[in-house]
């Protein structure tokens, strides 16, 4: 077992941006669903747009 | 008053993406990061509105496979953003200029937050000249949308903005499949583009495909031309539309190493204090520092060579000691000429037709190439085993406090940091240099896709990690005691 490796729950694995447990509580919170919501609608809307000009 | 008081009240009211509460079946993990990609795919196809179709060249050129997105589409930046800012981040948190502490929770929440400004801060920054620089965004001249019609000006500003709530977008997908998925999706974007290229690059049906060339030369299409006078192995080895056998090879060896380079490592036996019998070791890999820091060198050469097509656009007539440009836009000459990367063989092979410069300016090329990538690899390892906390001070910290020990040695802090202190630096010195010359060699070999050998090392790397996640996952479903010694909730 890799132990020294992944203890303290600090790392997010091999990303250039780094995530750590601590959050502020004031922090503004989005829910991952909204980012894929946000993603679907700005692709559709694009698309369709396009098509109308 | 430091820095940090001044800004607090912004960095913490960045938005975040909702951690989950509690642990996360493995299955759910999988449908998150499958969906982010559906997504990435979903909008790397949707082409900017307001932009007209054709000639624009990739302002990221041969860059792409590493900074992933698609030119052209919402998804434009891709993460050079991203990358840009952990460069920056890099740079300032190994010369220890921000004064922050990653182990406390305010600091943490203060890094986070900077982190996520100077993401949005460098999106805007490359989004900018993409559009208003150059020709790399041409806008149509005019376009209707219902009663309202918008010109020049109003359609450049409207190609900005697309482009940078894509920008935006993707650093937020990033944060979901961290938070809620496997890997990062960085990573994923990377892998994507990487793979997509390989299998278009075989598949594809036309020159550049590996199935459709040899087709060519089995039905004779294609002429191999005599043994006899080398011909037939320049078609079948090197060649545009040839055989691609050596491009074929560096696919695979590249692939082979990585994998065989990932489990060459040192291992620090470790025992301990209370239990007796309880062993294991602690490994420092030769890759320790992965091969992520090698995007932050790409990248500023990139950086470098965005600069030069800038400079080029805008100045007319330009010292030809900066930098001469051919008629497609590519540098021939000068400072621009040096610094550039070598993409592919017809890049340096001066005895093919494809190369006007002469031998030295080639040699000198090369050289700088692959001083900057073996120099750069090793001083990018060096900062980013630091900010990540993987240096001996940081391992050695998280070892005492698991309980283990280096049997024979005192159990104390600063005992075990000095074992690491003799293996980790020199590991990581040698490792970053080790993958900076695999990728000038991969690249001047070429590859399967010309998808450049950081690309495809980067690809597998991440592949591999993400393989050796998904295993840790699915061992912490079946034992959920596991889920506690690996810290995790």
């Amino acid at each position: 077992m890799d132990k020294g490796q992944n203890t303290g729950g600090l790392m997010s694995s091999a990303g250039l941006v780094r995530y750590f447990d601590a959050e502020d509580q004031r922090a503004i919170r989005i829910d991952p669903k909204t980012v894929i919501a946000v993603g679907i609608l700005l692709g559709v809307l694009v698309q369709v747009l396009t098509f109308v000009s | 008053m430091g820095w940090k008081e001044t800004v607090e009240p912004v960095l913490t009211r960045m938005p975040a993406v909702r951690r989950p509460e509690g642990h996360v079946p493995f299955k759910r993990k999988l449908a998150w990061t499958a969906g982010i990609l559906v997504l990435y795919f979903f909008l790397t196809n949707i082409a900017l509105l307001g932009l007209e179709v054709g000639e624009a060249s990739d302002i990221f050129g041969e860059f792409r496979a590493v900074l992933a997105g698609e030119h052209g589409s919402l998804m434009q930046v891709g993460i050079g953003p991203i990358v840009t800012a952990s460069i920056v981040l890099q740079l300032l948190g190994g010369a220890n200029l921000l004064g922050l502490d990653t182990s406390d929770p305010r600091d943490q929440v203060l890094y986070q937050g900077l982190q996520k400004l100077l993401v949005i801060v460098m999106t805007a920054l490359t989004a900018l000249p993409m559009v208003f620089a150059g020709d790399f965004l041409p806008a149509q001249s005019a376009l209707t949308l219902g009663g309202l019609t918008f010109t020049g000006n109003e359609i450049q500003w409207l190609l900005f903005t697309q482009i940078f709530i894509g920008g935006i977008l993707i650093l937020y997908m990033d944060e979901v499949v961290s938070k809620w998925g496997i890997g990062s999706g960085i990573g994923l974007f990377i892998v994507a583009g990487v793979s997509q290229g390989l299998v278009s690059g075989v598949l594809a049906w036309g020159d550049q495909g590996l199935i459709y060339s040899w087709i060519q030369i089995i039905t004779g299409e294609t002429v191999l031309g005599s043994f006899a006078s080398g011909e037939a192995l320049y078609t079948l080895f090197i060649a545009d539309g040839g055989g691609q056998l050596l491009a074929l090879m560096t696919t695979v060896l590249i692939f082979a190493v990585v994998v065989y380079a990932e489990s060459v490592r040192v291992e620090i036996p470790l025992s301990h204090a209370r239990v007796k019998g309880a062993r294991g070791r602690f490994p420092v890999k030769l890759i320790y520092a992965s091969v992520l820091p090698m995007i932050l060198v790409r990248a500023l050469q990139m950086n470098v060579q965005f600069i030069g097509q800038i400079v080029n656009s805008q100045w007319a007539n330009m010292p030809g000691w900066l930098g001469v440009y051919s008629e497609a836009g590519q540098p021939v000459s000068g400072f621009f000429y040096y610094t550039a990367p070598i993409y592919a063989p017809g890049d340096w092979m001066w005895w093919t037709a494809g190369v006007t410069q002469e031998p030295w300016m080639v040699m000198v090329r090369i050289a700088v190439d692959l001083t900057f990538m073996v120099i750069g690899g090793a001083i990018f390892a060096i900062f980013w085993v630091e900010t990540t906390n993987m240096g001996p001070e940081a391992t050695a910290r998280q070892i005492h406090n698991s309980g283990m020990q280096i049997p024979g040695f005192r159990q104390n802090v600063g005992v075990v940091e000095k074992v690491m202190e003799r293996y980790i630096p020199q590991v990581t010195v040698i490792g970053g240099a080790l993958v900076g010359i695999l990728a000038v060699g991969a690249n001047m070999l070429g590859t399967i896709g010309a998808v450049g050998g950081t690309g495809l090392l980067l690809a597998v790397s991440i592949t591999y990690k993400l393989y050796e996640e998904i295993a840790e996952e699915q061992m912490m479903e079946m034992h959920p005691m596991m889920r506690q010694m690996f810290g995790k909730e």
